[in-house]
């Protein structure tokens, strides 16, 4: 930057008055030769030239001088400053005038073409900060990256501030007194505009603090301090300030995302293991449950038959074993549903059949129960996964037939709105006040005694097969005594059936 | 030794699970077993089996692969032992051609009714004119459906449908199959228009049509007709 040297400008003042001289003495022996006009002319070129070379002052010291030493030197009387022909004031006047505007037209002309070359120096430089942004990989090495940039480019020193997951401001590089400027720092993050700050702000010297604004969000703030105000805040170091901050911000928020994706990646790795796991696990747990399940199950037919304490024996154990794998597959269900890996398989059908063939799968433990099915008439075809809403209905009539030894287990429906909401109640002693949306929970159960067994998983699965279909489910005591489970189904619009043509 | 009782081929790979469904199988027939399919396939050379139980976690092929083959040149009945929770793998083994599946765990009664069921088919066949089922006598030749004597209106869909049913007794029939059979293969991808023609037959035929005992919903898999009810 040669404006900013102030020894050079005194320099340039030097050579342009040197050339002045240098000038005169060429162009002395030429008097008489060719006319004063003409020399007027060779002083002028030089005053441009001056111009272009050295700036707008040097040209008007040119200006000036090239006036007094042709006065002094070519017009009669020579080596005085008196003037003879009056004549000459004009010349003098027009001569001034002209080499003014001239040097000033060209010294523009130079300020222009200076700047153009420092804007593009600039361009390349921050092109090449950019290049080298765009293959970093950790917040470390973009802070190093633009402290370097600015330190090499601007003379002044750089921290970063960025946000850790639980937003707090985070300074790379570490320093000591970074806590002084953190009430700042954490202002222009949230309001998203620069800010200056004096020395005794920042800590110790004046500083800028600039926001890393992303197109989504603030990604942190850049802080910039120098030696002096000066080197921070003057206008004309702004553009670029502002340049690298963006082009931080951008690098930043790249990261950001890379940190994301991979995140999910991990993610789905580990779903995908899990997944991995239950199929093995559920297939190792399967084969031993249907060879206990059999073989049990087998010892009660033998004959002739076992006598009753070993014939009880065989019997609790095959109904141990079927009991051992309606719990392995709840839990493979849950974990199932709670992988997301469950992919409904939605269709359009009467809400009837599938009460029908949940009932049929619940009849052993319903045997000697009276069921009251009680589906509205008018009900449309819903879409849902049949079979997970069988699992949904077969869980609660479990539930009931548990909780709710004795009496009347009721499946009503009916449209509420637009949805559909179906009820299981029993005659039970009810849930505990409170309880009503807690049995949903993992592993709640809705009385406090172990001697009903089985771990609360029945009730969470309904309730993630529900709202998988876009559904709530809850839990009420009925006036009359017991318990109401309902969950409700969204109508939708059911696809339209082509009459069949009556023969 | 003289063996009248038929021959049952049991493909299944856990040595365990082979020797309860032999000794629950005991009355129905003589069991020979096979661990993997290739040794199912060597089976075929001897004596003809007249039902295979075939598991379809086999160490060597997909067992749905085998039924597939099975088919190409045998009508065997053939009954399918699967996971609960495995929907898709049923219907795929019951649209390459099995018969009827079993869900793992299973109790021995359970096997021995499905067996004895599948023996009977082979046996009785479906050419009888007059079927009866609870208070329902379907008359096939006169196409004319009763309920204790009084008629009842079926619209030809409802009757197609019933026919298709009635000729696959104690089979299970995927939607596929049933879309297939009754409506045309263009509307396989209908399962909505099976599920309510099933139902309006059930409020026809049913007693309860909300708990029905002959013509069963398989959830996820199909439907079963049944003469009988089973839970009786």
């Amino acid at each position: 930057m040669r404006e900013s040297n102030p020894s050079s400008r005194i320099g340039d003042y030097f050579r342009a008055a040197l050339a002045c001289v240098a000038t005169t003495l060429l162009t002395l022996p030429l008097l008489g030769v060719v006319d004063a006009a003409n020399i007027v002319m060779i002083f002028l070129l030089v005053v441009a030239l001056v111009a272009v070379r050295l700036g707008s002052g040097p040209a008007i010291l040119a200006a000036f001088g090239g006036v007094g030493l042709f006065d002094f030197f070519f017009v009669e009387p020579r080596f005085s400053m008196a003037v003879a022909d009056a004549q000459y004031l004009i010349t003098f006047a027009v001569m001034l005038a002209v080499a003014l505007v001239i040097g000033q037209l060209a010294a523009r002309l130079r300020e222009k073409a200076l700047l153009a070359t420092r804007r593009e120096d600039e361009m390349r430089a921050l092109y090449d900060m950019s290049k080298e942004l765009s293959g970093a990989i950790s917040a470390e090495q973009v802070a190093d990256i633009v402290r370097s940039f600015l330190g090499r480019r601007l003379e002044i020193e750089a921290i970063l501030y960025l946000p850790r997951a639980d937003e707090t401001l985070v300074a790379i590089p570490a320093r000591q007194d970074a806590e002084r400027c953190q009430a700042h720092v954490r202002a222009v993050h949230e309001q998203g505009r620069p800010m200056h700050l004096a020395a005794e702000e920042s800590g110790y010297r004046p500083a800028l603090a600039l926001p890393l604004a992303s197109p989504v969000r603030t990604r942190g703030v850049l802080l910039v301090f120098g030696e002096h105000a000066e080197q921070v805040c003057a206008a004309e170091r702004r553009p670029l300030l502002d340049a690298v901050a963006s082009l931080t911000a951008i690098v930043v928020e790249r990261l950001h995302y890379g940190e994301v994706l991979q995140e999910v990646t991990l993610r789905m790795e580990s779903v995908r293991l899990r997944s991995a796991l239950l199929s093995a696990v559920s297939h190792d747990l399967r084969t031993p449950l249907t060879v206990l399940v059999g073989l049990a199950d087998a010892l009660t037919l033998v004959r002739p038959a076992l006598p009753p304490p070993a014939l009880e024996s065989a019997l609790a154990i095959r109904d141990q074993a079927l009991r051992l794998s309606g719990m392995v597959h709840n839990l493979l269900d849950m974990a199932r549903l709670q992988t997301g890996k469950t992919v409904l398989n939605k269709e359009w059908q009467p809400l009837e059949e599938v009460v029908g063939s949940s009932l049929k799968a619940m009849a052993g433990l319903l045997a000697e129960r009276e069921v009251r099915v009680d589906l509205a008439p008018d009900l449309p075809p819903l879409e849902f996964d049949a079979v997970l809403l069988e699992r949904v209905f077969c869980n609660l009539l479990e539930n009931a037939a548990k909780y709710a030894p004795q009496g009347e287990i009721a499946i009503a429906a009916r449209v509420v709105g637009d949805t559909v909401e179906v009820s299981v109640a029993d005659a039970g002693p009810g849930l505990p006040p409170n309880a009503a949306q807690d049995v949903f929970d993992l592993f709640a159960r809705g009385g406090h005694s172990g001697a009903t067994g089985g771990v609360g998983l029945g009730l969470a699965i309904c309730r993630a097969i529900v709202e998988a279909h876009g559904g709530r489910i809850w839990a009420e005591r009925r006036a009359a005594g017991g318990t109401r489970m309902a969950f409700t189904l969204p109508l939708g619009t059911p696809p339209v059936l082509e009459e069949e043509a009556s023969e | 030794m003289n063996d009248e009782r038929p021959l049952i081929l049991l493909v299944e790979d856990e040595p365990q699970i082979r020797r309860f469904v032999c000794a629950a199988l005991e009355d129905e027939g003589r069991v020979i077993e096979a661990a993997s399919a290739a040794a199912a396939l060597e089976a075929f050379t001897g004596p003809a089996p007249a039902l295979a139980i075939i598991d379809l976690g086999l160490p060597d092929r997909d067992g749905v692969e085998l039924i597939r083959e099975l088919r190409t040149w045998t009508m065997l009945p053939l009954l399918v032992l699967s996971a609960r929770s495995a929907e898709a793998e049923k219907v795929a083994a019951l649209d390459a051609g099995a018969d009827d599946y079993l869900t793992k765990p299973f109790g021995v009664q359970e096997l021995r009714a499905r067996v004895r069921a599948l023996l009977r088919r082979q046996k009785v066949g479906a050419g009888e004119t007059v079927i009866e089922f609870g208070r329902i006598r379907v008359d096939r030749v006169h196409r004319v459906v009763t309920r204790d004597g009084a008629t009842i209106h079926l619209t030809p869909i409802e009757y197609r449908l019933l026919g298709v049913l009635l000729a696959n007794v104690g089979r299970v029939l995927t939607h596929r199959q049933l879309l297939k059979d009754v409506w045309g293969s263009g509307y396989a991808e209908r399962g909505h228009y099976l599920r309510i023609y099933i139902g309006h037959l059930r409020q026809k035929l049913e007693a309860d049509p909300a708990r029905p005992c002959h013509l069963l919903t398989e959830t996820g898999v199909g439907y079963r007709f049944q003469l009988q009810d089973s839970a009786s």
